[in-house]
């Protein structure tokens, strides 16, 4: 297990090097940089400020500039932002992971319930009207779904706030804080569940289909147990396995956040900060935010493996 | 059936062109340079059916028709205003930010010490007149007495005259044209360290500043006349080459304008409060938002949580705003105008004729006026409507006519080839155009393709989804037409400036450049009035650009807001201190 854990660690490590060369590679050679965006500049003053920016040196030396800057925790100022690129991650991330981690929460628990009592009830009315529903879900724009939502419960109903984190200009502090985020938080929550949840209920009943008629079961059914006992107890286990290595690779997507619902429901995550640094070029930025995605992925597969072998024994590392 | 699946393709695509509008938006160059501010964010979506609607436009402000459909929302706020911004980033200190929206954050909490009016001619603010020298070379500044900055310290010609040396240093990194476009003496001396302040600024007392310019320069007025910056904070900290200390009074900026800066929450709001100190005394309204409306703005303005929004005058538009009726509706022109450029290099686009036919021969009314439901003017001379340099005298308005066009074509000795596309010595005329992915170029390519061929010339198009892609296509100059638009506007001369700056690269009028340094060396407004005609009649007949449109907007506000006020050149933040809450 150790040794294994140390060459998974090297592997991380080259597998890191050689990511943040293609990613600053690509970023680096993409048309356009800072400067050329601002159409009003003269060519000379364009020279001047990219002297000022380091953007005139060779590539490689930028990318060995930055590379030795990252490694003393300095991962540059954001051009366009006039900030650490630290601080403005730590500013946006959290919105970003808090609606993906209720999200992804529900998401797995709807998907759990629905998927297991489809699997039971295969071809049953229930079963056929779950699948249509998710399919539904599956193939209707987040944009659509969002746009409609807001209508509905926002404009017209007025239940729910239209958009963003809080209410503009409001100084609510602890339990009506919360309250208040919560209210915000429903319509990105339901939309992302709705999208997430049809692809997740297929892979449970698929994997509980499978389990369900194994041998071990039908003797668990034989002993005479009961039937909540055999499904939750004896199949569910063992169909959740192959689920684990999933967890893994939600790890970058919680704190990635997601572009489109943050820009419908105008939520402050760092997924809109990320595509405009990437109209305007802001490399420090689009580097340490890419880097920090490339980390969190390869963590994942790490971390997915480890729990797979924890969950089941039969797998050898 | 039908009908829902058409109202779901509607919608569906009125959301990707929102997305589309959205990405367009931003890819704009947003610069600033810390006095003038883009307009406040604006919403493209609504106006999609690609329907002609020629039916007449708001011809003027139209009132809120019932007040009592106000949104309880809206109604619960007594002393605050909320107003969306695109996207401010945090850095509020003028001419360091590298956003527009930072600049429409600073000019409400930073005054200038010459503004302009709705015509873009000066008028006095922090400086309460200034004297011009018979050259022209020299500026005297004569500030208001007992100015204060938002912390209680006195505004003297001290932090003026640091304002403009600090826009010299060499890390300077912001787009002030200080220190760039005008050349004030002994500045140049200090920015390569040889000085250790600037020859040309001259402090007389406190209240009085001078600065010599070593050339006339009609923009220097307007150029330094911008914020002012307070030497006690913003210079405590300050040597020669260093700037970095200054990003971390971004985000804590002493000021000098009607409010203060009260908390900003990132992609969230900016929170102003009333600045007792402002020199008009304390605005009306205790508190002022900024929320961050990223995205679409229509479902904040629908239910109160937002009092100002900015829409493009489409008749969809207008008609939706006045159904909900508590709004005030006011029609506004923007300071910028749209263009396509030719590409002078190409031999075959040298011929005057050749460039002349092309215009001619473009339905722009159907394009940009008919197909944005009025969402447009036509545009013929480089400057807007709403500038005092703007006229129709002696001006060609190039109307749609394929004849003339074609009788042009004939005289350039361009005759109908194979397959009815024009040729001359073999070569046939096509014209590759390039452009941004966006549902105005989507119309433009579709009306311009059977425009031309009506008239014997074949149009290739190009589309980028990038900004910086497009522009990269445009430096290598593989093109025949581009189709761009200008920022916004301020003085005669930025509109003009690129046809003699080398950035239409081919172009080369000497009676162009001979009337735009005329234009710059004098500050009679009458005087440049006349000479920009000239200018504009010459370029009309030059056209090395087609000019496109003049982009209309409407603006809607809360009814119960009085005194409210969009110059078109320094938006909301003018009439700022004035706007009250019924």
């Amino acid at each position: 297990m150790s040794t294994y854990l140390l060459r998974r660690f090297l592997y991380m490590i080259l597998i890191l090097f050689a990511a943040s060369l293609l990613i600053f590679m690509l970023y680096a050679l993409m048309p356009g940089d800072f400067v050329s965006n601002n159409m009003k500049l003269t060519a000379e003053r364009k020279a001047e400020l990219r002297e000022i920016y380091g953007l005139s040196k060779p590539v490689m030396e930028r990318y060995f500039n930055w590379m030795n800057n990252a490694f003393h925790g300095n991962f540059g100022y954001s051009l366009a932002q006039q900030k650490p690129v630290l601080t403005l991650f730590n500013e946006y991330i959290w919105n970003s992971f808090l609606l993906a981690v209720t999200s992804t929460f529900f998401t797995w628990l709807l998907a759990v319930i629905i998927g297991v009592i489809a699997a039971y009830k295969q071809y049953s009315w229930f079963d056929t009207l779950v699948m249509i529903g998710i399919f539904a879900a599956m193939s209707i724009p987040s944009f659509f779904i969002g746009l409609f939502l807001i209508k509905m419960f926002a404009v017209d109903l007025k239940w729910l706030p239209p958009g963003g984190m809080l209410t503009t200009g409001s100084n609510a502090t602890g339990m009506e804080f919360v309250r208040e985020v919560v209210d915000h938080m429903m319509l990105p929550v339901i939309v992302m569940t709705l999208l997430g949840v049809g692809s997740l209920t297929r892979y449970f009943r698929s994997n509980m289909l499978d389990v369900i008629r194994q041998d071990y079961i039908r003797t668990a059914r034989a002993k005479g147990m009961r039937e909540r006992v055999v499904l939750y107890r004896h199949a569910l286990k063992n169909a959740m396995l192959p689920a684990i290595t999933l967890v893994g690779f939600e790890l970058p997507g919680l704190f990635g956040g997601s572009l489109i619902i943050e820009k419908i429901f105008n939520w402050p995550g760092i997924g809109q900060l990320y595509m405009q640094s990437f109209t305007v070029r802001d490399y420090p930025l689009l580097m340490g935010f890419t880097m920090f995605i490339a980390v969190l992925t390869v963590i994942g597969t790490l971390l997915s493996d480890i729990l797979y072998h924890a969950a089941d024994p039969r797998v050898r590392l | 059936m039908k009908k829902i699946l058409m109202t779901l393709l509607s919608l569906t695509m009125a959301s990707s062109l929102l997305l589309a509008a959205c990405s367009n938006d931003s890819s704009a160059p947003a610069s600033d340079n810390g006095n003038q501010a883009a307009p406040a964010s604006s919403s493209d979506s609504g106006g999609t059916t690609a329907e002609a609607n020629t039916a007449e436009l708001l011809a003027g402000p139209v009132a809120a028709s019932d007040m009592s459909k106000l949104p309880e929302q809206a109604k619960k706020r007594t002393d605050t205003i909320i107003v969306g911004l695109t996207d401010p980033s945090g850095a509020f200190t003028p001419y360091f930010h590298q956003s527009g929206y930072d600049g429409n954050v600073s000019s409400v909490l930073y005054a200038s010490l010459v503004t302009v009016d709705d015509k873009g001619l000066p008028i006095p603010d922090l400086a309460e007149s200034w004297d011009i020298s018979e050259d022209g070379l020299t500026y005297t500044f004569h500030l208001r007495k007992d100015l204060k900055f938002s912390d209680g310290s006195p505004l003297t010609a001290e932090d003026v005259a640091f304002t403009w040396t600090i826009l010299h240093d060499k890390a300077y990194d912001g787009d002030s044209e200080v220190s760039t476009v005008l050349r004030i003496k002994g500045g140049q001396d200090y920015k390569e360290g040889k000085a250790k302040s600037i020859e040309g600024i001259t402090i007389i007392d406190p209240q009085t500043i001078s600065v010599t310019i070593e050339k006339v320069n009609a923009k220097a007025l307007l150029t330094l006349g911008g914020n002012v910056l307070s030497k006690a904070y913003y210079g405590k900290d300050y040597t020669f080459g260093s700037l970095d200390y200054i990003k971390k009074l971004h985000a804590t900026p002493v000021g000098n304008g009607p409010y203060k800066l009260d908390k900003f929450i990132p992609g969230q709001e900016v929170r102003f409060i009333a600045n007792e100190y402002y020199y008009k005394g304390k605005p009306k309204t205790e508190h002022f938002i900024y929320k961050t409306t990223e995205g679409d703005t229509w479902q904040f303005i629908e239910t109160g949580e937002q009092d100002y929004g900015s829409f493009t005058a489409t008749q969809d538009n207008i008609d939706k705003l006045k159904k909900l009726g508590f709004l005030n509706i006011v029609p506004s022109t923007g300071s910028s105008y749209g263009y396509l450029q030719f590409n002078l290099e190409h031999a075959t686009l040298k011929d005057k004729k050749l460039r002349q036919a092309l215009t001619y021969g473009l339905d722009r009314k159907t394009i940009y006026v008919d197909a944005n439901q009025g969402g447009a003017q036509i545009a013929n001379v480089p400057t807007a409507p709403i500038s005092w340099s703007y006229t129709e005298e002696g001006i060609n308005p190039y109307n749609y006519d394929p004849e003339k066009a074609k009788a042009l074509l004939d005289e350039a000795g361009w005759t109908e080839g194979a397959g009815g596309i024009r040729e001359k010595d073999g070569q046939k005329l096509t014209i590759h155009f390039i452009g941004s992915k966006s549902k105005g170029t989507d119309i433009f390519i579709a009306v311009a393709k059977e425009n031309y061929a009506a008239i014997g010339v074949q149009l290739e198009a190009e589309q980028f989804a990038d900004f910086n892609a497009l522009s990269s296509k445009f430096e290598s100059r593989d093109f025949d037409l581009v189709s761009f638009s200008t920022p916004m506007l301020i003085d005669p001369s930025d509109g003009v400036s690129s046809f003699v700056n080398g950035e239409v690269k081919g172009y080369d009028n000497p009676k162009v450049k001979e009337l735009y340094d005329k234009g710059l060396e004098t500050t009679d407004i009458e005087e440049r009035k006349k000479i920009y005609k000239e200018l504009y009649q010459v370029i009309n007949d030059d056209a090395p650009y087609i000019f496109t449109s003049y982009r209309k907007s409407v603006y809607a506000y809360n009814g119960r807001i009085e005194g409210l006020n969009v110059s078109p050149f320094r938006g909301l933040a003018t009439s700022l201190p004035d706007w009250s809450l019924k």
